[in-house]
């Protein structure tokens, strides 16, 4: 993976850049983090992006591929920065609309609904390895937000069986209580705090002179 | 480093002429330097005995100040120069331009003895000044001829001295806000142009724009791939990001900087068109490129790499834009409020032209909308100044950004993104929808940014309420919040996780990249859910006293001490 990152980043140095030649190994290098769940390259794919706007050049294919990527690279605001260099007619192609609807699914945590639209497009995510593992991985907000939680609740917002929770339980370091799920102790870290403004000795310096 | 096109040599004709009390005899003949034949402009086409009268028109102090302006250029007399550029410009136009533009470059030719480099230098202060009068009402011509002239301009520079046979720098010095401000108006006119073709091709069945239409289809002038080709020329020549490097390690920079780097005119125009770079990324919706283009710059600490004002603001001012978009809400305030505070404190309006003072005051106030559009979306404490000013601008909108009625909110944020956005290019030239008509591309491309803004903030759109009804408590049942928000269990549960991952954003920590940062979560307001109950941590922060005590007892020694100084009155 880094040895085809360093040469890709040749073709996005200064001018090159904008070298429309390069669209067929960028969208090839798009085809190969597909295939490769742990390959990401947000600068390539976004360049790509930017040399189909500046050719006009409409390949929905291409895009929904980059954009489910960038997916799972939650919680970064990739996916935002990606619509922004795509233009209306593309995001009106009914591809890109189901992929756009569930980003929104994901930025609202509404994650019952996101499995739900996921099954009814199955095919549509079928060619990146390692999706869905990955929007697992984004459940990680769950870990910021909660301290327990019940094991029902935590295998739907997961989107999988109870049996297989005991596998992420120890990739997260959750500790299993009889009724519930420690999933992290926050009594420590989010406490009241009362900013109480401190005067230094330096800042008071100059008055002393006077 | 790829010159813009290939300029042939300066052929020009001879000049001769005579003063004899109201006949003028003299021949010129345009030079012909340009690859591609300008089309006829209107003032080509007059008689020979128009242009003696206007030539014998210019009054003697024009002629004495375009003499004196010409021997600054050629001494490289810098401080006389940035005078002449600062205030004997404007003054000159004031006193004698203030209906129309100044004479064209071929009148003004024969007093400065065809000096070609002058002239270039000329024209442009020419056409920028017709670009303030008059800039709408442009033709296509005349804003083509401007662009043929930056053309020379950069070829010149980048490429060097027609005479010589490799390419040296030029031993040109002028001051920097004029390097500036080159770039700062090469940018603005590529952007009136795109605008201007952009309205023509939507209206091209129109019978009035048929000529323009006609002509801006063939013309290749303007077009994205040359003004990004000029800076990106600009940035490698100067070897600008090798020396910024060194710079923030604290090595010294002309050991990186090469032969052309270490002339301040290539440095500083190497760091401009750095800038120009950020602006014009963000123009088409590439918030990241503009980011990484200032991964040298070290803007999030509170050294200034220069002293042009405008540069400072406009840097600012994209990059804080740039973040808002990027969701790095922190990042974005931080921008904000350290150029607010700096024209704050510089206080005296520091640029001379009178277009650039209210480009200065509209954008000013453009970031103080932002500022409450970022701060709407994520609270938290900023300088009492620059909030004083802001609750002053921008209170009224703040609330009815907050407002618990989502459709108000939502036109509320929609009138400030408008007002506040840069305006918005698309590089594509024409565009013919389903229906076969011409669309404005430009208008396009701001829907565009506008529906991702929007989107963006929809998906927010209950965490407000949310907040303020956390605020109240330090814990509380998620079925009493609830409650009071008329959800169900499960859509609170959502909304929850919704406010932790929107306030959990990437924020700058240190070092120079301002693409870098941790995660961060907002520090104000934050809680954690145990079972069914939410715990809540609030911040609390206490009054500030001590600075504003301490500055006010400087303000007042520094009166005593004024005071003491003054004559006393005589009786």
């Amino acid at each position: 993976m880094e040895s085809k990152r360093k040469q890709i980043s040749r073709l996005l140095k200064g001018i090159e850049r904008y070298n429309p030649d390069n669209i067929k190994e960028l969208i090839d290098y798009v085809d190969f983090q597909a295939r490769e769940p742990s390959a990401y390259d947000i600068e390539a794919n976004l360049a790509l992006l930017k040399l189909f706007q500046f050719n006009s050049i409409s390949n929905a294919e291409c895009v929904r591929k980059i954009l489910l990527k960038s997916l799972t690279n939650l919680p970064a605001s990739d996916f935002t920065l990606c619509k922004c260099l795509i233009d209306e007619h593309t995001q009106r192609h009914t591809i890109i609309e189901r992929v756009l609807k569930l980003h929104d699914d994901l930025e609202t945590c509404n994650f019952i609904e996101f499995w739900k639209e996921l099954d009814a497009v199955e095919d549509l995510v079928r060619d990146i390895e390692g999706f869905d593992n990955s929007i697992r991985m984004f459940c990680r907000v769950i870990d910021i937000t909660y301290q327990t939680m019940d094991r029902s609740t935590l295998c739907e917002m997961l989107n999988i069986a109870d049996d297989e929770l005991n596998e992420w339980m120890d990739r997260y370091n959750w500790k299993n209580m009889e009724d519930y799920i420690l999933i992290q102790n926050h009594d420590e870290s989010i406490k009241t705090r009362n900013i109480i403004e401190r005067i230094n000795f330096d800042s008071v310096m100059g008055l002393m002179k006077l | 480093m790829a010159a813009l096109y290939h300029s042939e040599d300066f052929v020009e004709g001879g000049l001769s002429y005579a003063y004899d009390s109201g006949h003028v005899d003299y021949e010129y003949n345009i030079p012909s330097g340009l690859a591609m034949n300008v089309g006829a402009s209107p003032m080509y086409d007059e008689s020979e005995m128009q242009r003696h009268r206007i030539a014998s028109m210019l009054q003697p102090e024009v002629i004495e100040f375009l003499v004196y302006f010409q021997k600054c250029i050629k001494e490289k007399s810098i401080g006389e120069l940035q005078v002449i550029y600062e205030t004997g410009f404007d003054k000159m136009s004031a006193d004698f331009f203030r209906q129309e533009s100044w004479p064209e470059a071929d009148v003004v030719a024969p007093i400065v003895n065809n000096d070609k480099i002058f002239l270039m230098l000329y024209k442009e202060l020419y056409y920028r000044y017709l670009y303030s009068k008059s800039g709408k009402n442009l033709v296509s011509q005349q804003r083509e001829e401007s662009y043929y002239n930056y053309c020379d301009i950069f070829n010149y520079i980048l490429v060097g001295d027609y005479d010589s046979e490799e390419s040296n720098p030029v031993g040109l010095e002028l001051p920097n806000q004029w390097l500036w401000d080159i770039i700062d108006e090469f940018i603005y006119q590529f952007q009136a142009f795109n605008q201007y073709r952009s309205r023509v091709f939507a209206q091209q069945h129109k019978s009035n724009m048929e000529s323009e239409f006609g002509y801006l289809s063939e013309t290749s002038s303007w077009n994205v791939m040359s003004v990004l080709n000029v800076l990106h020329s600009l940035v490698d020549v100067s070897n600008i990001n090798e020396q910024l490097t060194v710079y923030n390690s604290g090595g010294d920079p002309t050991s990186v900087s090469g032969v052309y780097g270490s002339i301040p005119l290539y440095k500083n125009l190497g760091y401009f068109a750095l800038i120009g770079l950020l602006r014009l990324q963000c123009l088409f919706g590439d918030y990241y490129q503009a980011i990484k283009v200032l991964d040298n710059v070290d803007f999030n600490t509170k050294s200034t790499y220069t002293r042009v004002a405008a540069c400072q603001v406009t840097t600012y001012y994209y990059a804080g834009f740039a973040y808002l978009m990027m969701r790095r809400y922190q990042d974005a305030i931080r921008s904000f409020c350290n150029i607010l505070l700096f024209i704050q404190r510089t206080n005296k309006m520091f640029q001379a032209r009178e277009y650039q003072q209210t480009a200065m005051s509209k954008i000013n106030d453009q970031m103080y909308h932002l500022l409450a559009i970022c701060l709407v979306l994520h609270p938290m404490p900023i300088d009492e100044s620059v909030d004083s000013q802001l609750q002053e601008k921008c209170g009224d909108k703040i609330r009815k950004m907050q407002s618990r009625d989502v459709q108000e909110a939502s036109v509320e944020f929609e009138q400030c993104f408008t007002f506040a956005c840069p305006k918005f290019l698309s590089p594509i030239s024409n565009y013919i929808d389903d229906g076969g008509r011409g669309i404005d591309i430009t208008r396009e491309a701001f829907n565009l940014q506008l529906k991702v803004f929007q989107e963006e903030v929809n998906q927010q759109y209950i965490l407000p309420t949310i907040r303020s009804y956390l605020k109240l408590y330090t814990s509380m049942s998620m079925e009493k919040l609830a409650d009071f928000l008329n959800v169900t269990m499960v859509d609170l549960k959502f909304h929850l996780l919704c406010y932790k991952h929107k306030l959990n954003n990437r924020v700058w920590v240190k070092g120079a990249g301002g693409l870098s940062g941790e995660f961060q979560s907002s520090s104000e307001l934050d809680f954690y859910i145990d079972g069914n109950m939410i715990h809540i941590a609030d911040t609390k922060v206490s009054r500030r006293y001590a600075d504003y005590f301490i500055r006010q007892i400087h303000k007042f020694a520094e009166l005593h001490n004024t005071l003491k100084q003054l004559p006393t009155p005589k009786k």
